[in-house]
């Protein structure tokens, strides 16, 4: 006997005008599995033609391996994020316009990595963010995400701006609409219009990468639903790399590299605080993405393009993992004390011999920081994380000195190996770029800022911020969302 | 001014908004909790006016329920008629239409934001490495210790700001009549009640945050209304929005109420037609293979038909913290937490420790909990330091990419893999009971009149006097991966933990010598030697019964070999059943037990509606579909009628939290309930916002009460119990407990009783205890009654 009629529940009687189409449950499927097949066939395209990258320019188009490693990344976190949300937004009634939206976004990365006529490589630009506000915006009978798709949308136009700027002023004076043809103009265009585009071009990269001063969007950006967040952090924030690995000969000729090396590495410095005091945590994943895309800007600024492309393909796993189980930071704990730092005589040794291992290897298998260039500077950053990763597990307790001594080697080479493998695969994958990586000689720039980047480490290393009260408030004003998408409307029952 | 006279009207004012529980510890409670004493219906009205909440079903809602016949045309049309509507239903259904809700700027967005930005950074439990400086001066303290920096203020001068709340108080409202003082708090605690909630629970629940960290609501309301005043924020209460046309209300009432009574049309028919037909002999004196018994839980009674249909089994309703209000202490993590139902007060403490011979497996396990802790630590530390944050990025992108696509594409396979290296610590450990004392210190054993007496209530409550060799008592817990909710699924009775170690603690006790010699000598209770009871847990997701066999001795081997194999069939038929999957169904469920995108990896308590306090035999042939709690009882065992009194002060009051919960989570999830999950943002390790920030979120997520968006899962009407008990002494227990005839008075659940001995006619509890006959059978004839019924019967006594 059967209290409820189960086969109504098999079945549901459908109204009108809220049933699911065959259309609506089908199309996310079909997207995400299509995105899929697009990886499987870049990626074996990229394995098997490896050691043959094509490399080919047309007047419109232009196709080579950047682009190839490109696709391929963009496609794997396009799929992902699709078979993600075909199951997490099960339900959701704008699930089907969420996924035209991603396949929209991911087709325009795909088309602005191989567009060579500087027309179609705005177009793609602009319509890279268009695709990401209506993402943020895809509730649309939700006020604050109509805000913060507003909002976001006005930044995203201002970064086209830039762009529009920067490639009409090239164009104008060397008349040429490729985007090879005006690399390879450059030599004509006097240094000031070379300055002024180096700028913008630069500028446009910042909004797209959350740097500061236009942070406000990146924090903004939460009422998207999760996956579109992964694939915002993973996708579009890399834009900026992108851009200005195209673009590189550009910042070579008008001199700017040192202007991208402070201000990522400022960026760098400053949102690695602010994350810090996030309580939320999306907000929290945010301005560690600021930090890490200041870091990326920071590797343009020192010539190493390649390194930057690393970084953004390996920051894309990370954060994309971070954002799709976000879900499980709901703990129950009990209130703690800051860790105290001291440190031992015996090892400050330990952790300064496996910090010079650490940087040893990461030289010999990178090829950076073999010479007196700015590559010494991201040795050195290895250098101290291997000297952290060291300190924290020489002082735990729980471990034997067996296990003290053996597993900081195992990490570092487990992480050094896998990052070379990357990084000297990009390089490879990477050598028709113009000027991807020029080593910067030793500047008095990079000097002083590697000394306040060691300030900042000391800073935080002895927990000097947390007396600071005036900069805790600070730093979480700066780092509060859009007003207007918050708490803007009400319901009126 | 009166200091006494604030505190009063917050206490007062207080009311209007719930308790937000922390996500780690999900409570299903009212959120209404505070308007209880009021009729229904009074009780909603003023919800609406004060909480801008929809708190009836909407008319999409009815829409659905009348288009799936759940409500009765008959029984519609008569209501209707007797409060004067005399239109067709689909004339009322687009009547309702025209009520939706409308959006408004908020006037006071700024103030609400900025107290948002507070709050949330000053109850932090520990997601930022970098606290709010002060937070051990309490909230309003350490606000002003930095209010000067905020140039969201605009206050220039510390001193300008009072040193405490009561004074900020004080000077703010004596521009104000004192009367208005309750409407004024009401306005402003009402503004972020998710927020304000959160601070009722924790100065209630005193929670080693809350110690350390004190917050109460006058704090609260000391720094608003100072940042009120500083923005020319309303400090009065606004013009509520005029109350829309009543007949709306009336008419919403009323097709709730068509619904209930439908509903309970249908469980009468069929327990009428159970009654009707044949009855199977007793024979009480065959004891069966096993016994298993089950918490109350709604989920339980899915899997207890399909236990039952594999075998000689018999099973038993009990609620989940198996009747010890105890605390008990993680050996993972170290903290304790509540394991019996939020309204009982812990009387023990359970913790554990090594099985001799283990002790060395024991050490062993604690290391390696250390060594856990410390990777977390290690990791965070990692991620969160200059410049290691950047170094640790590269080093391990490669492995977070691999990780992507494992938890993308294998989660169930995953999942297998990890219970099969089942290294839990119930495999060496045990649990041990204490007395809760004051002083940690102090620890005592219990004495065993009070082991006794734990073992005795439950037979008792259950109706059970004699004994299989095998009795298994089955916690409940859920698994699901990436689930801020994680915990709304485990045991309501246990206080939203796994119920896992309350069964083994009363397999425990119920295993010692002395007490079943107690039991024998004082009660008169015979246990058999050869009975043995053994804890176990029933996983909800996957259906899954893992039985903590680590202490049976070689003579019960055998026997639980077969009860194994049994189970794992009831897991094939019940995933089935539940999943409406024809194969692999077992798989299915394991994906969803791991599956991180998967926002609904199971149901929960959806779709309860009944309370039946029974024994087994009056429901073991229906098909309830996962709708009703089930609590064992036999009246003839219950002379006194002390546990049916114990039963309906407990269990019955703890099912109509859930069942109200899940009512107001449904009719108004953006008030109630969390809103949809795939927006959330999670808050300070203890909750969830939406999208960028905001009110901190209450209730249950769309995704535990709604199929999609637009179609509702759970069914939002009241809870009808239902009791198979002579009336008089129902009567009687009404009569001595005033709080429960209010919660009837005042229509919150429903009440049904079936009386033996008036040949097991069913009546309908009204008001002021009056009793009406349900008379449901000639009703049900006219309506279409579900053709399946002949089939599913057939299945279950396959």
């Amino acid at each position: 006997m059967m209290l409820e009629n189960n086969e109504q529940e098999m079945h549901p009687e459908e109204s009108k005008e809220k049933a699911p189409t065959l259309f609506s449950v089908q199309l996310p499927k079909t997207v995400s599995f299509f995105l899929w097949f697009l990886f499987a066939g870049n990626m074996l395209y990229l394995v098997t033609s490896f050691n043959t990258l094509p490399n080919w320019n047309g007047a419109i188009l232009r196709f080579n391996g950047f682009s190839l490693l490109i696709w391929t990344t963009v496609t794997f976190f396009g799929g992902l994020i699709g078979s993600y949300a075909s199951s997490y937004l099960k339900g959701f009634r704008y699930h089907s316009r969420f996924m035209m939206l991603s396949l929209g976004f991911t087709t325009s990365v795909m088309l602005f990595v191989v567009s060579e006529h500087i027309v179609l490589m705005l177009f793609s630009w602009l319509s890279m963010g268009i695709f990401m506000s209506r993402l943020i915006g895809v509730e649309s009978d939700w006020g604050e995400a109509q805000e913060a798709s507003r909002f976001t949308q006005r930044y995203f136009l201002l970064g086209t701006l830039f762009l529009s700027a920067a490639l009409c002023l090239l164009a104008l004076y060397s008349n040429e609409m490729t985007l090879s043809g005006l690399i390879n103009a450059l030599h004509l265009i006097p240094f000031y219009i070379k300055l002024i585009a180096g700028l913008l071009v630069i500028a446009a990269a910042l909004v797209q990468s959350a740097i500061y001063p236009f942070h406000r969007w990146l924090l903004s950006a939460m009422t998207a639903p999760t996956p579109a967040s992964a694939l915002m952090h993973a996708g579009f924030v890399n834009g900026s790399g992108i851009l200005l690995t195209l673009f590189a000969a550009l910042l070579f000729a008008s001199n700017t590299l040192n202007i991208l090396f402070v201000i990522g590495g400022l960026t760098a410095i400053i949102a690695q605080f602010n994350k810090l005091l996030q309580v939320n945590v999306k907000q929290k994943l945010a301005c560690s993405t600021i930090a890490q895309m200041g870091f990326m800007i920071m590797q343009c600024g020192l010539g190493f393009f390649t390194a930057a492309v690393t970084h953004l393909i390996l920051h894309g796993f990370y954060k994309a993992y971070l954002f799709l189980s976000s879900g499980e930071a709901i703990a129950h704990s009990r209130p703690q004390k800051p860790p105290q730092i001291k440190i031992g005589t015996l090892q400050a040794m330990i952790v300064l011999i496996f910090g010079v291992l650490g940087a040893f290897l990461f030289a010999i298998w990178t090829g950076k920081g073999t010479q007196l260039d700015s590559g010494i500077f991201l040795t050195l950053i290895v250098a101290i994380t291997v000297g952290q990763a060291t300190y924290n597990i020489g002082k735990e307790k729980s471990l034997s000195v067996l296990q003290k001594i053996v597993v900081p080697p195992l990490l570092f080479i487990a992480g050094i190996g896998t990052y070379a493998l990357m990084y000297n695969g990009v390089s490879i994958v990477m050598t028709d770029i113009p000027m991807a990586a020029v080593p910067m000689p030793i500047s008095m720039v990079q000097m002083a800022f590697g000394i306040v980047f060691l300030a900042g480490f000391f800073i935080m290393k002895l927990g000097v911020y947390r007396k600071i009260p005036w900069l805790y408030v600070k730093l979480m004003n700066l780092s509060q969302p859009y007003k207007k998408s918050i708490l803007m409307y009400k319901s009126n029952s | 001014m009166n200091q006494q006279h604030i505190l009063k009207s917050i206490d007062e004012a207080s009311k209007i908004v719930g308790k937000t529980w922390p996500l780690y510890s999900f409570v299903t409670s009212n959120p209404l909790s505070g308007y209880e004493k009021a009729p229904f219906e009074e009780a909603l009205r003023s919800a609406k006016k004060h909480l801008n909440a929809r708190v009836f079903p909407d008319s999409s809602q009815f829409r659905q329920a009348w288009q799936k016949k759940e409500i009765s045309k008959g029984v519609l049309r008569s209501m209707l008629k007797e409060k004067g509507f005399s239109e067709s239903p689909e004339y009322y259904l687009q009547l309702m239409d025209s009520g939706e809700n409308t959006k408004v700027k908020n006037g006071n967005h700024d103030l609400d934001r900025i107290m948002a930005k507070w709050l949330a950074a000053f109850m932090d439990e520990g997601l930022a490495e970098w606290e709010m400086p002060n937070k051990k001066d309490g909230f309003y303290r350490a606000w002003r210790k930095l209010a000067t920096y905020d140039g969201e203020i605009g206050i220039k001068d510390i001193r300008q700001i009072p040193e405490t709340s009561s004074q900020a108080l004080m000077q703010i409202l004596e521009d104000y009549p004192e009367e208005s003082y309750p409407h004024i708090f009401a306005y402003h605690l009402a503004a972020l009640p998710g927020w304000t909630g959160y601070i009722k629970y924790r100065t209630e629940s005193a929670s080693l945050w809350q110690q350390e960290y004190p917050i109460v609501l006058e704090d609260y309301l000391g720094v608003r209304l100072w940042i009120a005043r500083h923005l020319n924020a309303f400090i009065m209460p606004q013009d509520l929005n005029p109350q829309k046309d009543d007949n709306h209300i009336k008419l919403q009432y009323i097709w709730l109420k068509a619904w209930e009574k439908s509903w309970q049309d249908q469980l009468v028919g069929v327990l009428n037609e159970e009654k009707i037909a044949v009855k199977k002999p007793q024979t009480e004196n065959d004891a069966p293979e096993a016994q298993l018994v089950f918490c109350i839980d709604t989920r339980s009674e899915i899997i207890r038909r399909h236990v039952e249909s594999k075998g000689d089994y018999e099973t038993f309703g009990y609620a989940g913290f198996f009747g010890i209000a105890m605390d008990y202490q993680n050996l993972k993590d170290g903290l304790t937490r509540k394991s019996c139902p939020p309204i009982v007060n812990s009387a023990y403490q359970v913790s554990e420790i090594p099985r001799t011979n283990q002790k060395n497996t024991f050490k062993a396990y604690e290391r390696k909990k250390e060594v856990l802790r410390f990777q977390e630590y290690f990791l965070k530390r990692m991620k969160n330091m200059l410049p290691s944050a950047f170094g640790y990025v590269e080093g391990s992108g490669i492995y977070y990419g691999l990780s992507l696509l494992a938890r993308n594409l294998i989660p169930g396979y995953v999942y297998a893999l990890k219970q099969k290296r089942n290294t839990s610590h119930e495999n060496f450990c045990q649990p041990e009971i204490y007395k809760t004392t004051d002083k940690e210190a102090h620890i005592h054993q219990i004495p065993l009149n009070e082991k006794v007496a734990i073992v005795k209530s439950a037979f008792d409550l259950i109706g059970w006097n004699h004994f299989a060799p095998l009795v298994i008592f089955v916690g409940h817990g859920s698994h699901s991966a990436n689930n801020p909710f994680g915990s709304s699924l485990d045991c309501g009775a246990c206080a939203a933990s796994p119920g896992r170690h309350n069964a083994r603690m009363l397999a425990k006790i119920a295993n010692r010598r002395d007490v079943r010699k107690s039991l024998l000598e004082n009660h008169g209770i015979d246990i058999p030697d050869e009975t043995l009871f053994i804890g176990a847990e029933h996983n909800t997701t996957t259906d899954d019964i893992i039985i903590f066999d680590s202490e049976v001795p070689d003579s019960h081997q055998d026997k639980l070999r077969n009860l194994r194999v049994d189970l794992k069939r009831a897991q094939e038929t019940a995933t089935k059943d539940r999943l409406q999957k024809a194969s692999n169904s077992v798989s299915v469920a394991q994906t969803k037990a791991n599956d991180w995108a998967d926002t609904r990896p199971e149901w929960g308590l959806a779709k309860n509606a009944g309370f039946i306090v029974a024994p087994r035999d009056l429901t073991k042939k229906i098909n309830l579909g996962g709708r009703c709690f089930l609590h064992s009882y036999d009246w003839k065992m219950d002379v006194t009628g002390k546990a049916l009194e114990a039963i309906m002060q407990g269990p019955m009051v703890v099912t109509q939290w859930i069942n109200n919960h899940y009512y107001f989570s449904t009719v108004d999830n953006a008030t109630f309930g969390g809103g949809s999950k795939i927006t959330h943002n999670v808050t300070g390790r203890f909750g969830v916002v939406q999208g960028n920030g905001g009110d901190l979120k209450v209730g249950l997520p769309l995704q535990s009460v709604h199929q999609s968006d637009q179609e509702m899962y759970h069914r939002p009407v009241r809870l009808s119990v239902l009791i198979k008990a002579p009336l008089d002494r129902v009567s009687e227990i009404l009569s001595r407990n005033e709080n429960l005839k209010a919660l009837l008075d005042n229509e919150w659940i429903y009440l049904m009783v079936q009386d033996p001995m008036r040949g097991d006619d069913i009546k309908r509890y009204q008001r002021n205890m009056q009793w009406v006959s349900t008379g449901a059978i000639s009703e049900r004839k006219e309506k279409d009654h579900p053709k399946v019924d002949r089939e599913v019967l057939e299945l279950i006594t396959e």
